[in-house]
């Protein structure tokens, strides 16, 4: 008797502590999500009551030359920004993972530009990408190059946001493989050598596998980040210059809150959420495949 | 195949801490050495530095004919067995065995031969193609000695590599590593803290505490003439029996003990019997009188605990957490290993005897052997 | 080796103790820093540039190549922007958001995980798993039903729009019940019988010894809340609501070319945020590295 009201006790005490909780993912995560999906068979302009339209919003998404051109911009933004911020954050990490003068220095500097937020970051590299007076084309005409449109030309835009959001980021990856590359078990690497593996055949051989967890989680961040690329585009170049920049989260909030096209925003909405899901799916059954570690 | 120097090595790590200590040892061609002591004695940092894992801070090691002091651990030619085995999680069985050779860019076929050959011997063949983490204690410990095989290395180094193996699997591959010695003949160097695997499997053994080369002879040789106390009271299960000494005119007392011996100079001394040197004395003919506490049947013998006339003596190789206190005063608890026809309770006093040869005798200051 | 524990060794890598050939010195230091002083630099000349830039007069930024030291140190920028814009009204607001979701989320996030963690009650699993389905939902999905609660709600173009939907982060629960977990349960179970209750269980013994959680915890909510852009440009329309980031863009309309005012702005704003990062390093570090590790 007295157990089973303790019992009862415990399932009234588990929900008081994670009610709260509870309630506002509710209200603010899963009301929202299934509120999306219903929104995306609607016509809405976020003012008057909705028309159900059923499966007209993802008919036309079929067939709107704006969302290829913003599904196109973000591929190839996001086919660009992953692949540089890993590799490069690896050979980083691999550099700060030594006893030398200053190490605390230098992941210091590689680590605050993550701290920046985005807003400050894009500030900060459109005077320095500014195509007349920035510091960017100075530097680079001293080695011979440029000068750059930057974020003024139709040709360098995507390619610059590429460059920014690089630097802002790359501390992230530094610090996820850092901690990877410490957990290394030093017997493996003496096992390898006494087994005559000189340093590259150790690297290749005994860390790169050992990273394998590590990389595939990067990847996989990475890519679910840039594909909802957003605020470095509305800050710095608005989608252009002449659409250049023009990425899926931008054009949808302007679908939503400049044109009053909700219901068909959504319906993009719900169409990146399922690239990203049907992506990250396939990255972790290649991943599966690839890395071998039961931990 | 070669035999291996030690020439005067010392080891001293960055802090001050003296590792290693002047430490000259020979091992022969195909011999089974054993390093045997404490943790923190300085065995591992000797295979280690035998590896190539440390440098050497002073003095030399030869292998060969070669000093190896300043190559590196992938240029040696030998192989090393991890107390942890240090198996490549990512690889399988197969991938494992063959790394070292494919290192050496030995070509395949041979590869696979040798391969195939360790794996039989190690009974691994159905086993290749998994993983690591798919694999027993047991069996990870045979990759791990096939690992270091397959590649016939001039010196096979083993760090307490059945440590980390339950009790009875222990027996088994302590047997299993003599077969594989036998057959194969290679020289090898076995780090344990474990003085029965020491005693069981080493064609020679070296004691080492502190740093330091203690004793070193055949198994035998090292239990029947201890050179000093440290070895005397760290080789041997249950340990011997210590207790204080005096040396006068040549005569030895201890306690209850006496002892003559006419060659030994006067002075303080340590005296220690085995445990089996206690004999049930015939009246009249008994040394001491022992106070039995416990007794702990053994079946074809009886380990009997008591304590009996006499001041007790530390050897230097007793762990930190003595489970029972030495005695204070007049008593000295020990331990007999005795017939059990002779039936022994808690309370009873046995009249005990020693034969004097069995006695030893430590200067009290040094600890070395007097004879 | 746990997550928090490889964080911190994060600062001091280990190197081999081997025996090697003498090596050849060509330089008195590692070679390493050939590339690490390049890139620190490449890392921190944004930065560098911004201050640089803010300390000019607008005349002498406007020229390329450009004044690499400014003549004299107009730190009047600084004084000009603040009176150019509300930047102090911004700062509050922005603090006052960003403390009170910092101080929710420790709360009732410490209260769900621990609820989730130690409590059995019923639904729980169940309870849990859709809580961690909202993770894998991108904003851009939600964020347009959320505009409309909170504008049901009343809430809309003021504070509690931008506190409300966030007081509770999923992920802080996800994360501290992962940390309890790793507590031996032991000492709850003496403080039990001992006759405290589980509120009294979890304020005066689990949560003291989860400092380090709760700290890791409350740098990076404070860092996503400070740094948050996307949200408060759909909740918030009038200018005397804005947060830091949002009002940084109408600054920078508002004076496209003076330069060195723009970038005292910038600098204003990305203070309290590098303060807040050297002062608690550790947590952020170790609250990156939990992030990579957990998954």
């Amino acid at each position: 008797m007295r157990i089973r009201r303790a019992l009862a006790s415990d399932h009234a005490i588990g929900w008081t502590f994670a009610g709260p909780a509870v309630l506002l993912v509710i209200v603010f995560g899963l009301v929202p999500i299934a509120w999306s999906f219903l929104l995306s068979f609607q016509r809405s302009n976020l003012i008057a009551p909705p028309r159900f339209t059923g499966l007209d919003n993802y008919r036309y998404l079929l067939k709107d030359p704006t969302f290829r051109e913003a599904a196109r911009h973000t591929l190839l933004y996001t086919g660009l920004f992953v692949p540089i911020s890993v590799v490069g954050s690896l050979f980083v990490a691999i550099a700060l993972n030594r006893k030398i003068w200053f190490v605390r220095f230098y992941r210091l500097a590689v680590f605050v530009p993550v701290v920046a937020s985005t807003i400050a970051t894009s500030f900060m590299f459109l005077w320095l990408f500014d195509s007349t007076y920035g510091l960017a084309n100075f530097v680079l005409g001293k080695v011979g190059l440029g000068p750059f449109g930057f974020f003024d030309s139709t040709h360098d835009a995507l390619y610059s946001i590429v460059a920014m959001t690089v630097w802002g980021w790359i501390g992230f990856d530094v610090i996820i493989y850092l901690a990877a590359l410490q957990g290394v078990p030093r017997e493996l690497i003496e096992a390898a050598e006494i087994d005559g593996a000189g340093r590259w055949s150790v690297f290749r051989n005994i860390i790169v596998p050992w990273l394998g967890p590590a990389t595939l989680l990067l990847i996989v961040w990475s890519s679910i980040n840039a594909l909802q690329l957003f605020d470095e585009v509305y800050f710095v170049t608005h989608g252009g210059p002449l659409h250049s920049t023009y990425v899926l989260v931008f054009y949808l909030f302007t679908l939503a809150f400049t044109q009053g096209v909700a219901g068909y925003a959504t319906a993009i909405a719900y169409v990146l959420f399922v690239a990203i899901l049907i992506l990250t799916i396939i990255q972790f059954w290649i991943g599966k495949k690839v890395v071998h570690y039961s931990s | 195949m070669a035999g291996l120097t030690f020439d005067h090595v010392t080891k001293t790590f960055a802090q001050g801490t003296v590792a290693v200590n002047d430490l000259s040892l020979q091992i022969a061609e195909g011999e089974f050495m054993i390093l045997v002591g404490p943790s923190g004695c300085g065995k591992t940092t000797a295979l280690r530095m035998v590896a190539g894992l440390e440098s050497i801070t002073s003095g030399r090691i030869v292998i060969g004919d070669r000093v190896i002091n300043d190559v590196s651990p992938r240029d040696r030619d030998i192989a090393m067995v991890f107390q942890n085995y240090a198996l490549y999680p990512h690889m399988t069985v197969a991938k494992n065995l063959a790394f070292g050779l494919r290192q050496r860019k030995a070509p395949k076929e041979e590869i696979d031969r040798r391969v195939g050959e360790i794996a039989d011997m190690l009974g691994l063949e159905g086993l290749l193609k998994r993983r690591p983490a798919e694999l027993s204690g047991g069996q990870r410990q045979r990759v791990a000695m096939g690992r270091a095989l397959v590649r016939e290395p001039k010196a096979f180094l083993l760090d307490e590599p059945l440590s980390n193996l339950d009790a009875k699997l222990r027996v088994a591959m302590r047997a299993e590593l003599k077969r594989l010695h036998q057959r194969l003949e290679i020289t090898t160097i076995h780090v344990t803290h474990d003085q029965v695997e020491a005693m069981t499997l080493g064609d020679r053994i070296a004691v080492m505490n502190e740093g330091a080369l203690q004793q070193l002879g055949d198994p035998q040789e090292v239990y029947d003439r201890p050179a000093n106390l440290f070895v005397a009271g760290f080789i041997g299960s249950p340990p011997m029996n210590m207790l204080r000494g005096v040396v006068s005119r040549g005569r030895i007392e201890a306690g209850d003990l006496a002892v003559e011996r006419p060659s030994l100079p006067d002075g303080e001394v340590v005296v220690g019997v085995r445990p089996e040197a206690f004999l049930i004395a015939p009246d009249g003919a008994a040394s001491t009188e022992l106070t039995v506490e416990i007794v702990e049947p053994l079946g074809d013998e009886v380990l009997v605990h008591g304590s009996i006339g006499g001041e007790p003596a530390r050897s230097g190789a007793e762990l930190d957490e003595e489970l029972l206190p030495l005695e204070r005063g007049s008593r000295a608890r020990i331990t007999a290993r005795l017939d059990p026809s002779a039936r022994p309770s808690p309370g009873d006093r046995l009249p005990l005897r020693v034969a004097p040869e069995r006695v030893y005798v430590f200067d009290a200051r040094t600890g070395t052997a007097l004879t | 080796m746990s997550a928090e524990t490889l964080a911190d060794r994060i600062t001091w890598p280990e190197e081999s103790n081997a025996a090697s050939p003498r090596p050849r010195r060509w330089l008195p230091f590692s070679p390493w820093h050939l590339f690490l002083v390049p890139f620190s630099l490449l890392m921190l000349l944004p930065l560098i540039w911004m201050v640089v830039t803010s300390l000019q007069t607008q005349k002498e930024s406007l020229v390329f190549p450009p004044t690499l030291v400014p003549k004299s140190l107009e730190f009047s920028n600084y004084a000009h922007a603040l009176s150019a814009a509300p930047f102090g009204r911004w700062f509050l607001n922005t603090a006052i958001v960003t403390v009170a979701v910092v101080i929710s989320n420790l709360l009732l996030c410490s209260l769900a995980g621990y609820a989730f963690a130690r409590i059995r009650f019923f639904g729980r699993e169940v309870t849990f798993l859709a809580l961690m389905a909202t993770l894998m939902v991108p904003f851009p999905v939600v964020m347009i039903p959320t505009f409309l609660i909170v504008k049901a709600l009343g809430m809309f173009d003021s504070l509690a729009a931008l506190i409300v939907p966030n007081l509770v982060n999923v992920f802080g629960i996800f994360m501290l019940r992962q940390f309890f977990r790793t507590l031996p349960v032991e000492l709850e179970e003496a403080a039990r019988i001992d006759g405290a209750s589980r509120l009294s269980v979890l304020f005066k013994i689990v949560l003291p010894l989860s400092l380090p959680a709760l700290a890791t915890l409350a740098v990076i909510q404070f860092m996503w809340t400070w740094n948050d852009f996307l949200w408060p440009l759909i909740a918030i329309f009038s200018e005397r609501n804005f947060t830091l980031q949002l009002g940084l863009t109408v600054f920078q309309t508002s004076h496209t070319t003076n330069w060195p005012l723009l970038m005292a702005g910038n600098v204003m704003t990305m203070i309290p945020m590098l303060v807040l990062f050297l002062a608690a390093q550790r947590f952020f570090i170790r609250g990156i590295a939990t992030t990579g590790l957990k998954g």
